[in-house]
């Protein structure tokens, strides 16, 4: 009686919890994914390979948070791997030709910046403004972002000037850059989750009609959210310049649909109106752990990629089955 | 019993390593593969396990460690991450970009781990590259093509993926041969990112605008779709054009007497890589230092060529292998020592 009465009260309090925090359970997932790849090679929790994880999937969590703003309003985006692409030519050709003056670097991610941001306005415009259907109509400016990326700089190269790099690659007072980024980047999504534009493109995503009947502009707020994407997609190609430390018109293509599975790791829904940017930045980590550990483990060659879908669709799973019992 | 039976087991494994130094040696090496669309790569993974396994008749101990999966850029950056993570003596990797890796590079060899691309060239200079040149590799079938039409006609090309350093490299290898022949004319050159349908589909364009093409130079990949093309609308006793090193193209080849040539990219160059990295780690120094190429850093391997001359005995080779088999070539530990001081 009393066992029950327990069990009871702790899920409803589970329940308020996951209401409250959707990304609960995506957080289990990471502590518990963490906790396998340390017990399989002690090594992948040093300083250093933590450092190395957060360098690595700083541009994938950005980008992840990129496609959540989208994804909020019930749109997708699948041009966000070209973005970021087109980004880090344009950042790196801008940087070639104004040389590596730490000035000319930061006049470079601006102009970084206001390409991302002219992407995701253009997107927004074509599928909200023009009423084309999200998914294809960003796969097919996802193949004319690759074009111009691909007149910009026709082949992978260019090195990035030592001043980016190094930077990216740096620590200070002990604590290394990566860090700060990302302590940064959860400070905006914190601030973001309770802006006005946010709340606004849940209330779309939820029930565009019924935002429509209440007042709302519903198809700015839609070029809104994709112009929000636009801008972390840039920031997203930021990190992996720095990463890289150089220009490769082909480099983000294949981190689109990480960016959707990041996003629904995270314990969004893709038919939008609720949901969690801090869940996708998670969700980003989770799909690089599970990387790492289906190698850490000693899976054969042959049966890497096939494990790992399985394991990116049990955390899917797992995450879902959370949710649904904490709804009951 | 049982005592005694484990004292000489013992004793024998004494004997059996005191013979052969005990494995005097041991490394370990981690492989990246960042792409696994095509039955090459796998093949690449299997031939350089195979070359690991056979360093033990020489007491050398080559573990190998595998990280083959699609990736985007970042994810092979975290397959080295994981590498080092791991703490292994080298790194062969099989990159997806040419350049991005240079800092993820340097932090490896800061660690003294040794790296080594193969089958695409990578910028670092922390780095060296095992494998063919992709210049060379077109320049080989063009010089090819260009003969078997003595020097005359109209040629088509059919190239991968544009962007791509690879197919890059390969147009600049066929377009300085073609230069040198005032009688061929290039009437037009196509991109079929890799993909047999396309090459297919490319060819069959091709043919309809061109109706007088003497030679198609075509990469690999789409080799066989493009030959379908030209057999479906039969020409193929008129049409020379470049093959592929395929067991189930060279069995057509071999049906329709067809006439083609095909510069071998060999799936053996991983292990080639494998063989030469274990040399470098037991600190022997190459007689000629990696230094050719655009970035300064590569070791080229020989590429072998198929033609009417020689392809009875590649059939040969490749018979009862699988059709996705591709013909191969790598470098055996002796070849490998050849190169080294």
């Amino acid at each position: 009686m009393t066992d029950q009465t327990a069990s009871n009260s702790l899920s409803v309090a589970g329940q308020r919890l996951i209401a409250r925090f959707p990304f609960v359970p995506a957080a289990i997932i990471l502590v518990v994914l963490l906790a396998l790849n340390g017990w399989f090679e002690p090594r992948s929790l040093s300083f250093g390979a933590l450092r190395g994880l957060v360098s690595t999937y700083l541009a994938l969590m950005l980008l992840a948070m990129a496609q959540s703003y989208v994804v909020f309003a019930s749109d997708l985006d699948l041009s966000v791997g070209a973005i970021v692409s087109l980004v880090n030519v344009v950042m790196v050709t801008v940087m070639q030709s104004l040389g590596g003056d730490p000035l000319m670097v930061l006049f470079a991610c601006v102009v970084g910046i206001a390409v991302g941001v002219a992407c995701g306005l253009f997107n927004g415009f074509v599928v909200a403004a023009l009423r084309l259907q999200a998914i294809v109509a960003t796969f097919a400016t996802s193949i004319f972002f690759t074009g111009i990326a691909l007149y910009v700089l026709p082949v992978a190269g260019a090195p990035v000037p030592e001043a980016f790099w190094l930077t990216y690659a740096s620590s200070y007072f002990g604590i290394p850059f990566v860090f700060y980024v990302l302590a940064l980047v959860l400070v905006i999504l914190t601030l973001l989750a309770r802006s006005g534009l946010v709340i606004r493109i849940l209330t779309v995503g939820d029930d565009a009609m019924g935002a429509f009947h209440s007042g709302l502009p519903v198809t700015a707020i839609r070029i809104k959210g994709y112009a929000l994407c636009g801008l972390f997609a840039a920031l997203a190609a930021m990190c992996l310049t720095g990463d890289t430390a150089s220009g490769d018109p082909l480099v983000g293509g294949q981190m689109t649909l990480n960016s959707v599975a990041a996003v629904v790791l995270g314990g969004t829904a893709l038919s939008g109106g609720k949901g969690s940017v801090l869940g996708a930045v998670i969700g980003a980590l989770i799909i690089g752990l599970i990387n790492s550990l289906v190698f850490f483990v000693g899976t054969p060659s042959e049966w890497q990629n096939l494990v790992q879908g399985l394991a990116i669709l049990g955390a899917l799973m797992i995450g879902v089955l959370v949710s649904r019992r904490a709804q009951k | 019993m049982k005592h005694r039976l484990t004292a000489v087991a013992a004793a024998a494994t004494f004997i059996v390593a005191g013979a052969t130094g005990a494995f005097a040696q041991s490394y370990k090496i981690g492989l990246s593969n960042g792409w696994i669309g095509s039955e090459w790569r796998t093949q690449m993974i299997e031939e350089a396990e195979a070359a690991a396994a056979a360093w033990k008749e020489r007491g050398v101990d080559v573990e190998v460690v595998v990280q083959s999966a699609n990736v985007d850029v970042p994810g092979q950056i975290a397959h080295v991450r994981n590498f080092m993570n791991q703490g292994v003596d080298a790194i062969i990797i099989n990159p997806n970009s040419p350049t991005a890796f240079d800092p993820v590079f340097r932090q490896a060899a800061a660690q003294g781990i040794l790296v080594i691309s193969t089958d695409a060239e990578v910028s670092s200079s922390d780095a060296i590259y095992v494998g063919i040149d992709q210049t060379d590799w077109a320049a080989k079938s063009a010089q090819w093509l260009a003969d078997t039409l003595g020097g005359e006609g109209k040629v088509v090309a059919i190239n991968g993926v544009a962007g791509h350093p690879a197919n890059q490299m390969r147009v600049e290898g066929y377009t300085s041969v073609f230069d040198n022949y005032d009688g061929i004319e290039v009437l037009n050159e196509v991109n079929a990112n890799w993909d047999q349908a396309q090459g297919q589909q490319a060819m069959q364009n091709l043919l309809a605008t061109y109706p007088d093409i003497d030679g198609v130079w075509v990469q690999d990949g789409m080799a066989a779709g493009a030959w379908r093309a030209i057999m479906d609308a039969d020409k193929t006793a008129d049409i020379a054009a470049t093959g592929e090193i395929r067991k189930d193209f060279l069995d057509i080849w071999a049906e329709n007497d067809l006439t083609s040539g095909a510069s071998v990219n060999p799936p053996g160059v991983m292990a080639s890589a494998l063989n030469v990295a274990v040399f470098m780690l037991e600190g022997r120094e190459l007689k000629e230092p990696a230094d050719a190429g655009q970035y300064g850093n590569a070791l080229y391997l020989p590429i072998p060529f198929i033609d009417g001359s020689n392809f009875e005995e590649v059939h040969e080779a490749v018979e009862g292998k699988p059709g996705y088999y591709s013909y191969t070539s790598a470098l055996s530990i002796d070849d490998a020592e050849a190169l080294f001081n």
